[in-house]
């Protein structure tokens, strides 16, 4: 049993339809799309393609048609992993049965598609257009959640922290036990979080715990608290746990680079081997592809790990390559949400920008020294040469900017590593008057520093990169260890 | 039997004796006036006094006696008796004795003619007629004291055991409780004289008892075997003393035959007093033999129910019985199941409720609002039509609730639903509508607020349960409001408990350090959020102390309003509205506005913005944080969006009010800001 509210006024247009083809028709309709049912779900699909086909052939206009125009499309998008040919399906169901309820399923499955393969806000524009029809449309159909949490995320990537938070709060407030409304919670704290309203983005990821405690969504809260709390909260002092995991000295061969994978998994690039390695508990396993004296370390798509160095470029994971051109000296790269490359070069005075579509271009900017992500699309850029570290928004505007030392004890003159987390928290390994570890908030405030005296470590740290239980993780290529500060 | 209306004054004041209207064969004044007449002429000899009230005993009972009970039989005949008398002491009457005579033995051959006041020549006559028109049979019994029945039917063993009965075929049985019943065939010729034999075999010891109350049901091992009436003979009065009773208070004897051997419990029980239970070892079972137990007195078992309403006008019934209106307090009532009924000017209330024995119930209750089913939309058959038909019949059953009204079965749905509509006797309505379809195997059932806001639920009626996901909705309770302590709390790892994050301006005041863990409420350990939540919840005072380390806060526990979800799938709008509806009669102050916004977000989920305007401009709260003043703003702002570009100045107006309160949450006090979804939305309507 289930609950139709007013958009079964759309089925009972249907059952007109129905009527109007009449009985006979219908029913071969009907006998047509179970048959191709039955055949798919035996993973016959060839045959329940054929079937279906017969059907759209036979009774285009039938409701049955619009279910299996829907069943196709799904299949493109989730078996054969081709979303770009269920477009003219989901096209034709809009078309002809855009008075179906299933075309709300088409329409966000549609916009979800195109979302997905948008690169810049222009692209983006025909998959809110899809998804404010879902609303306007079918304004009770269940598939208005889901619709609604695609338009947040939608005004997320373009940086409308505002109006992402609208429809966030919109889809926790139309059903709070649907399975969606916990990511959308999420999203929302994230949002308050870049609007500056920490205490609101805690209380709801907190609400995510409360209410959906065995959701992966809680997990994910739990330590996006932890790290908020222990960095911009509580701030202990930084103390070092010594050589990790578990003590282990002397089992690296020369890390260099280190970045943290949004499952919180750590990936360690060694310029012995060239490689980098996933360390899994205390093992290492290597991934991606080798690359000769890398100088950068980023997460592709898919949790793929991609390598930058000065003489291939970008070392993508499957072993392609990609030049950066004047970009020969690259100190951090990463790619943003919409799938561009930034890379950062002590070198030239700008960054580099290498769209996934189009000509690559460059950001002006000082020369970098170290180059991060931040969750507002933008970067964290430090120069050496301007003495300061840059808090870019998505365009590449600075926005902040914070000379080095501000608020140090004493100066320091260089940043000899620099990394970020996915909540906006900014590391730095920093040489000079003050050598040792810094940690600025997403404003650019420090959070927290300690010199490497005072912390008791000695080494040729390199690499440095913030885990998802509030520790920093230091590379120490002389001694071929980690070290991890908490 | 002769047709007495020939007297004109006879008739005149038979006439007038029916012409009371209430005048019956069960009539008591009959009888008091039967009564009189024998008295009349046996004490003071009033032959026309005697005579004239015979005349309207007679009149009333000679049309009806084909249809008269045995006690009316016997009071007609001893009338015929007396008349026969009075008439033969009338030269001009005394043709007409022997008529009375035959109508006597036409009533009841059985009945034998007082001989005391009949002389001997009627007498005669009557033996007479009686040898003439019936058989003659000499009945033996042993033991004495048992029942005789004639064809089916009580009959007396007749004086000295001689019985008159008509010629034909005849079935006797005698039976006596401990002893075999025996049935015995009878052919009888006229004039015949014949005997039989009724010597029966005992089988069984009987226990005979009486009980206070009477109405009393006896179980034996707890079978029910019968229950207990009458009233006990005036020789039972020293048994009754004995027990603080009277005679009449007793029962009447119950006689509990085919007692097998062993030992037995008799249960007695009564409504309004305590069950008594007795054991009978094995001698009463065994030899065979009559045993006579000492009366068996229960005593009284009541409770008392407290039931009050913050809503007005309700009026208590308990199974059916008025109890007036409510408050009741402390109300006495007999131990047992009731089926708690109060009916308030809208909506309803019922529950059954155990009163247990010397137990006090109390219930604050609100009404519930009323569902009517109304039946099918049409008579289309189909497989399972009834199965789903009782299963909606019963729902009622299911439903915790609501108050569920059956369809009217001279009614059709739709005058149903039109006179609901009108006389506003129920909440909501409940339709089931067959889906067209070859063959029909889909029931659209649509639940309607009698105001129109409704539903559809499509059933199969043949699945396991269909009415499960309804039932379940309807079941859910909504939540308005949830317990509060005025702090914000964290999870942190590494932290020994909650760890305070926020905190109001009560909780401050109260002590509660920022920035610390909570380690115990009221003595017990709080290892997290999760945990605290379920102490506040079950927690049942006002006050809890909290520790953060070494330091301990009393803090006052309170309540914050929680959002009602605009379109949650566990939830029945219809019913969520009309609930609300319900419980904002007689609520006041910010209940009454919590209550106003839930029912406008309610109608949000119809789509209804227009009237979920005029809810919310009726709704004033005093409180400034969390959900308050504020978030009502923000969802007029919303509201008035909803309802087009014409409205769009007055929406920033409710926005910018809205950013007022810079401290109103959405959904409950821990939700996102208000403000910042205000300012998103103003931002919004700037050109």
């Amino acid at each position: 049993m289930f609950s139709l509210p007013t958009w079964t006024r759309l089925l009972s247009l249907v059952f007109a339809i129905t009527l109007a083809l009449g009985a006979q028709d219908e029913d071969i309709a009907e006998r047509l799309y179970q048959s191709g049912e039955r055949a798919y779900t035996t993973k016959s699909y060839t045959e329940a393609f054929e079937t279906w086909n017969q059907l759209l052939q036979s009774s285009p206009k039938s409701p049955f048609a619009a279910q299996a125009l829907l069943r196709m499309a799904r299949h493109f998008v989730e078996v054969e992993n081709k979303p770009g040919d269920a477009l003219p399906l989901l096209d034709k169901l809009k078309a002809n049965h855009i008075k179906t309820p299933y075309a709300a399923e088409g329409m966000l499955l549609r916009g979800t598609i195109l979302a997905a393969d948008s690169h810049k806000p222009q692209e983006l524009k025909e998959a809110m257009a899809e998804f404010n029809r879902v609303l306007d449309l079918f304004p009770d159909h269940p598939a208005v959640q889901e619709a609604r949490y695609q338009l947040g995320l939608a005004f997320k990537i373009q940086g409308q922290w505002g109006r992402a938070l609208q429809n966030f709060t919109e889809v926790m407030r139309l059903d709070p036990t649907a399975t969606i409304a916990p990511k959308a919670q999420l999203q929302a704290a994230e949002v308050l979080d870049l609007m500056g309203d920490l205490p609101g983005c805690l209380r709801l990821l907190q609400g995510i715990r409360n209410q959906f405690p065995q959701s992966p969504e809680a997990a994910e809260a739990a330590w996006r608290i932890d790290v908020r709390v222990k960095f911009r909260i509580q701030k202990p002092p930084l103390k070092s746990e010594g050589p990790w995991p578990q003590g282990k000295q002397k089992w690296l061969k020369t890390p260099i680079l280190l970045a943290v994978k949004p499952s919180g998994s750590l990936i360690i690039y060694q310029d012995g081997p060239d490689q980098a390695f996933l360390l899994k508990d205390t093992e290492l396993v290597p991934v991606g592809t080798a690359g000769h004296s890398a100088k950068a370390l980023l997460l592709g798509p898919h949790d793929q790990t991609w390598l930058v160095s000065a003489k291939q470029g970008l070392v993508r994971e499957d072993g392609t390559f990609m030049s950066l051109g004047v970009f020969s000296a690259p100190t951090g790269a990463f790619l943003d949400a919409w799938g561009n490359l930034w890379v950062g070069d002590s070198r030239a005075s700008a960054i580099g920008f290498f769209p996934i579509e189009g000509d690559p271009h460059p950001i002006p900017s000082p020369s970098a020294v170290g180059l991060a992500p931040l969750p507002n699309g933008g970067a964290v850029l430090a120069s050496d040469s301007n003495r300061s570290l840059m808090f870019l928004d998505a365009a590449g505007q600075p926005r902040i900017t914070i000379p080095y030392g501000k608020d140090f004890p004493v100066p320091f003159k260089y940043v000899v590593a620099l990394c970020s987390d996915a909540l906006g928290h900014v590391a730095a390994i920093v040489d000079g008057e003050f050598e040792g570890v810094a940690i600025w908030g997403p404003d650019g405030t420090l959070l927290r520093s300690a010199t490497f005296k005072t912390l008791g470590i000695s080494g040729k740290f390199r690499a440095i990169a913030l885990d998802h239980q509030g520790g920093v993780i230091l590379a120490d290529r002389s001694n071929d260890l980690l070290i991890r500060l908490n | 039997m002769r047709n007495r209306w020939h007297s004109p004054i006879v008739r005149l004041l038979c006439a007038a004796f029916l012409c009371l209207g209430s005048i019956s064969a069960q009539d008591p004044a009959l009888k008091e006036t039967f009564q009189q007449a024998k008295a009349l002429w046996a004490t003071q000899g009033d032959k026309d006094g005697a005579s004239s009230r015979f005349e309207q005993v007679l009149a009333v009972l000679e049309p009806k006696a084909g249809s008269l009970s045995s006690d009316w039989v016997q009071v007609l005949c001893e009338t015929y008796n007396w008349i026969a008398v009075l008439d033969d002491r009338t030269p001009a009457k005394r043709a007409r004795v022997q008529k009375d005579l035959e109508s006597i033995l036409a009533l009841n051959s059985d009945f034998d003619i007082d001989r005391n006041i009949t002389n001997a020549r009627l007498q005669g006559v009557f033996d007479g007629l009686r040898a003439a028109k019936l058989g003659r049979v000499k009945l033996t019994v042993s033991p004495d004291g048992g029942s005789l029945t004639l064809d089916g039917k009580p009959s007396s063993l007749g004086t000295g055991g001689v019985k008159f009965l008509t010629p034909g075929a005849h079935t006797l049985a005698y039976a006596k409780p401990g002893y075999q019943l025996l049935e015995q065939h009878l052919d009888l010729a006229l004039k015949d004289n014949k005997a039989l034999d009724f010597t029966l075999t005992r089988t069984s010891s009987t226990v005979t008892f009486n009980t206070y109350p009477t109405d009393a049901e006896i179980y034996l091992d707890d079978k029910k075997v019968g229950i207990t009436h009458g009233q006990a003979p005036a020789s039972a009065l020293p048994m009754a003393a004995k027990l603080g009773l009277t005679a009449e208070q007793l029962s009447s004897d119950f006689v509990l035959g085919d007692l097998t051997p062993g030992k037995h419990v008799i249960e007695v029980r009564a409504s309004c007093f305590k069950t008594k239970r007795v054991s009978l070892g094995e001698e009463f079972s065994t030899p065979f033999a009559d045993h006579l137990l000492e009366p068996m007195k229960l005593e009284p078992s009541k409770g008392s129910l407290t039931i009050s309403s913050t809503t007005p006008s309700g009026e208590l019934f308990l199974s059916g019985k008025s109890y007036g209106s409510l408050p009741v307090n402390d109300l006495q009532i007999c131990s047992g199941t009731y089926d708690l009924q109060v009916k308030f000017a809208t909506g309803g209330f019922s529950q059954r409720v155990e009163v247990g024995e010397g137990k006090a119930i109390s219930l604050q209750i609100r009404p519930k609002p009323r569902l009517t089913f109304l039946g099918f939309a049409n008579t289309d058959d189909f497989a399972g039509r009834d199965r789903i038909l009782n299963m909606l019949l019963g729902l009622g059953d299911r439903l915790k609730e609501v108050a569920y009204n059956q369809p009217s079965p001279k009614e059709s749905a739709q005058d149903a639903a039109e006179r609901l509509k009108a006389s506003k006797d129920t909440e909501m309505t409940l339709l089931a509508v067959p889906v067209p379809g070859k063959p029909i195997h889909q029931i659209e059932l649509i639940l309607s607020t009698i105001g129109g806001e409704e539903e559809h639920y499509l059933v199969k009626p043949l699945e396991t349960d269909p009415l499960e996901s309804l039932v379940t909705k309807l079941n859910a309770q909504i939540t308005l409001s949830e317990p509060w302590t005025g702090m914000t709390l964290l999870d942190v790892s590494g932290e020994p408990g909650p760890w305070v994050v926020q905190e109001d301006a009560v909780a401050l005041k109260a002590g509660v350090k920022l920035s610390k863990a909570i380690t115990t409420v009221n003595g017990k350990p709080v290892p997290s959020v999760q945990a605290f939540r379920k102490i506040l919840k079950e927690f049942k005072g006002d006050k809890l102390t909290v520790t953060q380390g070494d330091s301990s806060t009393t803090l006052a526990l309170s309540t914050q309003p929680v959002e009602l979800p605009i379109n949650a799938s566990n939830l029945c709008y219809p019913f969520v509205l009309a609930d609300l509806r319900l419980r904002y009669l007689g609520a006041k102050g910010d209940d009454a506005a919590l209550l106003r916004l839930d029912q406008a977000l309610a109608l949000m989920h119809f789509r209804q913005y227009d009237k979920a305007l005029e809810v919310l401009r009726d709704a004033r709260m005093s409180t400034v944080q969390g959900v308050c003043q504020g978030t009502l703003d923000y969802y007029t702002g919303i509201c008035l969006l909803r309802l087009g570009n014409v409205y769009l100045s007055e929406a920033a107006q409710a926005f910018n009010q809205a950013l007022k309160y810079p401290q109103a949450t959405l959904f409950g006090p821990e939700g996102p800001m208000v403000s910042i979804l205000a300012k998103q939305a103003l931002e919004d309507l700037k050109p």
